[in-house]
Formats: structure tokens, sequence, C-alpha cells
């Protein structure tokens, strides 16, 4: 287990599942489309890198994916393969060059997450892991020396604020804000002013609703959690819905600029609707804990 | 700045933001630079594809703010004392409040020990430069209370808040959602995990 929220964020199950689309609302045929772009990366990351880049298979990235495929309008090829982990079953999948990138940025993702789980715990999961990972990481860098620079950076300072116990939520989110800002930035190009202020904002918001998510088991383990000072007021939930709205509002405001047509219904539902699935879940579960 | 930019993408002021987006990509697409390799027109098309572009981003500048309209926090464009009986380095906050240098102003801001209505003020607008939202929203809050009947704080205050009123308005009836459910809400997520074979509840 990761003992600070850089490792956790970056872990595949706990940072992933925020930025997810909400079914209800969203169309069939793009329900469909959302998991043939999911399925995309996922035979990706199998080809690319064997069964071992499976494991770290995310939403987030699937978010990536739709919304520089929409932005970059970038040409999509459709199959149909069986799925390695449902043999009988057959998939769409839809596949571009950024499917390709968000690949090698998961990886990236994986390679620190596993370098902080080995650093922190001294654990042989994270160091075979990171060994296994090595190779595939550092020819990554060659390609994209920005972005996994720009990552590594930021978790440093993600720590430097953990070691510290930071309690200024914009000062500790801001780190992995930027950590975003460099993942989403594909292009150097007219897009990236925009692009940044997007994901830096995204970048907050995922940061802060997963100290949200893991507070009570933090302060039960002694961790560090940024939101624990503000736990203690008596207005503490109304205050990170507040925290958590203002996030999207920044993000939405940019996205709106950028020119996105293809799957905007897909990317709305998921910035509008999606990303709060998991926080009125939270929320629900805590009001039957009370009444219980 | 382009006089008129909506007549550059051939559509009225009032059109939708998708109807911009729409016009933009069909003439950025029309006049891009790789259609017109070895063109005698190349140069008049490369002209044309940097206008579509900048008239793009001067439309979504515009509308972006919405309440304060050219985005920028603040009430007025500049700022200037706001007494005589300032401590001398605010002169220094207001000059780059002034020219956007938000990381410079707080580090002054973070030297003066009276921390006035009017040093909240100041710091919510450099906080909010940077990308420090919600400091800038407690500080600008924290302005008003101190000064009520101040309009330029109560002004920022508004502007603040506005973008997260949007949001909230913008998303599906505003008021609840999940299904209602969160059995229902895991199968829902669960239904797309099963792509690489994992239970949902096995990714937590």
């Amino acid at each position: 287990m990761p003992t600070s929220n850089a490792g956790a964020a970056c872990q595949g199950g706990t940072m992933f599942g925020y930025v997810n689309i909400y079914k209800p609302e969203l169309k069939m045929k793009d329900f469909y489309k959302y998991k043939a772009y999911y399925c995309g990366l996922c035979k990706t990351l199998k080809d690319k890198y064997g069964s071992f880049g499976q494991i770290t298979l995310t939403y987030d990235m699937t978010f990536l994916i739709i919304l520089l495929t929409s932005l970059y309008e970038s040409e999509t090829t459709h199959e149909i393969h069986r799925c390695i982990v449902h043999p009988v079953k057959k998939h769409d999948t839809l596949r571009n060059k950024i499917t390709e990138y968000a690949a090698d940025m998961n990886i990236v993702l994986t390679y620190y997450h596993l370098l902080d789980d080995w650093q922190d715990d001294k654990s042989i999961a994270g160091f075979t892991g990171t060994k296994l990972l090595n190779n595939k990481f550092n020819k990554i860098c060659k390609k994209y020396p920005r972005q996994c620079k720009g990552i590594g950076n930021s978790l440093n300072q993600l720590k430097e604020c953990e070691k510290s116990n930071l309690q200024n939520i914009d000062l500790v989110s801001r780190c992995f804000g930027e950590l975003m800002a460099e993942l989403f930035i594909y292009k150097e190009d007219v897009w990236e002013p925009t692009l940044r202020k997007f994901s830096f904002f995204l970048g907050k918001y995922i940061y802060i609703i997963d100290a949200y998510e893991d507070l009570a088991e933090d302060i039960k383990k002694n961790r560090y959690n940024p939101l624990k000072s503000i736990s203690e007021k008596e207005s503490y939930e109304k205050e990170c819905k507040n925290i958590l709205n203002i996030m999207m509002a920044e993000c939405t405001s940019e996205f709106e600029k950028l020119p996105c047509l293809l799957d905007a219904d897909i990317l709305r539902n998921i910035l509008y609707e999606g990303v709060w699935t998991k926080f009125e879940s939270l929320q629900k579960k805590k009001l039957e804990n009370i009444q219980n | 700045m382009i006089a008129d930019p909506y007549k550059v993408l051939g559509i009225s002021p009032s059109s939708s933001n998708d109807e911009i987006k729409k016009a933009y990509r069909e003439l950025s697409r029309k006049y891009h630079p790789d259609s017109y390799v070895d063109n005698p027109l190349s140069d008049l098309a490369e002209e044309k594809f940097k206008e579509v572009q900048e008239a793009y981003d001067q439309i979504m500048k515009q509308r972006e703010g919405g309440y304060s309209g050219d985005g920028n926090y603040g009430s007025q464009g500049t700022y200037t004392s706001g007494g005589t009986d300032e401590p001398i380095e605010m002169t220094a906050v207001y000059n780059y409040i002034n020219t956007g240098h938000y990381r410079e102003a707080i580090n002054v801001l973070s030297s003066i020990g009276n921390r006035t209505a009017r040093w909240y003020f100041c710091s919510a607008i450099a906080n909010a430069g940077i990308g420090n939202n919600y400091e800038a929203l407690n500080h600008a809050q924290t302005a008003v209370n101190m000064e009520p009947g101040n309009p330029e704080y109560t002004n920022l205050l508004n502007q603040l808040q506005f973008r997260g009123q949007t949001y909230q308005n913008t998303r599906y009836g505003g008021g609840s959602f999940g299904t209602g459910n969160l059995c229902c809400d895991l199968w829902c997520a669960d239904t797309l995990c099963e792509c690489m074979g994992g239970d949902l509840c096995r990714c937590f």
C-alpha cells in the first residue's frame, strides 16, 4: 500500500474512476463508443507492454483519449477483437495515435507509482515492478522528455507538501494539477494554454476528491491528508462540495473554449455529471452510516 | 485585434458556441497549409488560416468571462491604492497585479504583516491569477466581511463565484445525480470494467 497520496493518486484503482461517465444520461451509441475507446486502450497496452501494461488500465486515460481525439480530430481505426480477458466475447475497439500516447503515459504513471511504493515501503512488489518497467520507461522518456520530467517534478513537489503536512488545499492540489497539465499537453501548439488550464483544474479536482475519499482511513492510520484541518469544521461536507464545484467550474470554462465537436456529448457527460458520481455515492454512504 | 471576428468566421454574434466551433473547423480545414503545398495561393491561405484562428480565440475570450467580460478578475483594468495610509509595499503589489506578475504580488503580500481588507482583496486577485481559486474565494470573502459596503470587494467576490454558479446551472437538472441507487451505480461502472475482466470492486 502506498503511504502517500502522491502514490495513491497514480494507482490504477485509486485515483481512477473519478473521471468517468454517468451512464444514465449517456446515449447508448455514445456508451458503446466510450467502451470501444476503453477497449482500444486495453488492446494497445497489451500489444505494446504485454499483460503487465493492462494492470494499470484506467478510465481517466480513456477520457484523455476522447478529449484529445476530439480536439485534434485524429484518424481513428475501428476494429473488432476478441478480448484477452473474455476470449468468448468480441469487442469493438477504437484506436488512433492518441491511444498510443495514452498507453505510454499510462506506463509512466505506473512507473512512478511503483517507484513511490518501493521508496515508501521498500516493498518487493514495487521494486521488481520498477525493474521490469525500467527499460520501457526509459524508452518513453526519450520520446516524451517534457512529460516524464514534468510528472516526476510534480510528484516530488507533492511529496514535499505531504512531508510538511501542508493544509493549504490549493498549494497541495496544484502539484497534481501541474502533473495532469503535462500529461494533457500532447502537442505544444495554439491549444496549449487552454488545455493546460483545463487539465490543471481537473487535476486539482482529482487530487481533492481522492483526499476526500481517503480522509477517514488517513486519520485512522495517522497518514497525511490535506483535508484534515477543514474536516474539523462543521461545514466540512458543504465546503468540500464547494471546493470541488469551483474546480470543475474552472475546468469546464476552459473546455468550452476548445473546438471539441466530436464526442462532445461524451465529454460533457463526464465533465458535468460523471465526475460527481463518486462524490455523490460517498456522501450517500456517509449519510447511511449516520442513520444506522 | 480583429474588428469583427464573427465576420471572419462568417457567422452572426448571436451564434451558439457550437456554431462558432463548426464554422471554425470548416474554415481552418479549408485554409489549412497542408492543402496548399506548392500552390501559388499558399501565402494567402496561410494568412487566412491565421486570421481564422485569431478570430476564434478572440470570440472565445470575449465569451469566457460571462460576468467580467474580459475573463480577468477585478472590476477595472488597473488597480491603484485604496487609501493614503497603505504600506509602501502595496505600490509594488498593484504594479505586479496590473502587469500579470501574480506570483511576485503574492510574495510581496506575504511580507506585509498588517492584513487589511485591501490586503485580502489584492491577495484574492493574485491567487485567482495563478489558479489558487479556493484561496482567492476565501480571501475575497474575508475582504467583503471586513468591509461589507465596499462595492469593489463585493464585485470581485461575485465574479469569483460566477463560474461556480454557471457550472451548477449547466449540469443536468442541477439537483441530484446518480441513479439514486448505489448498487446500480456500481453496476454501471462494473459493466465498463468487464473489458479487462476486472470486477470493479477489485479495482478499488
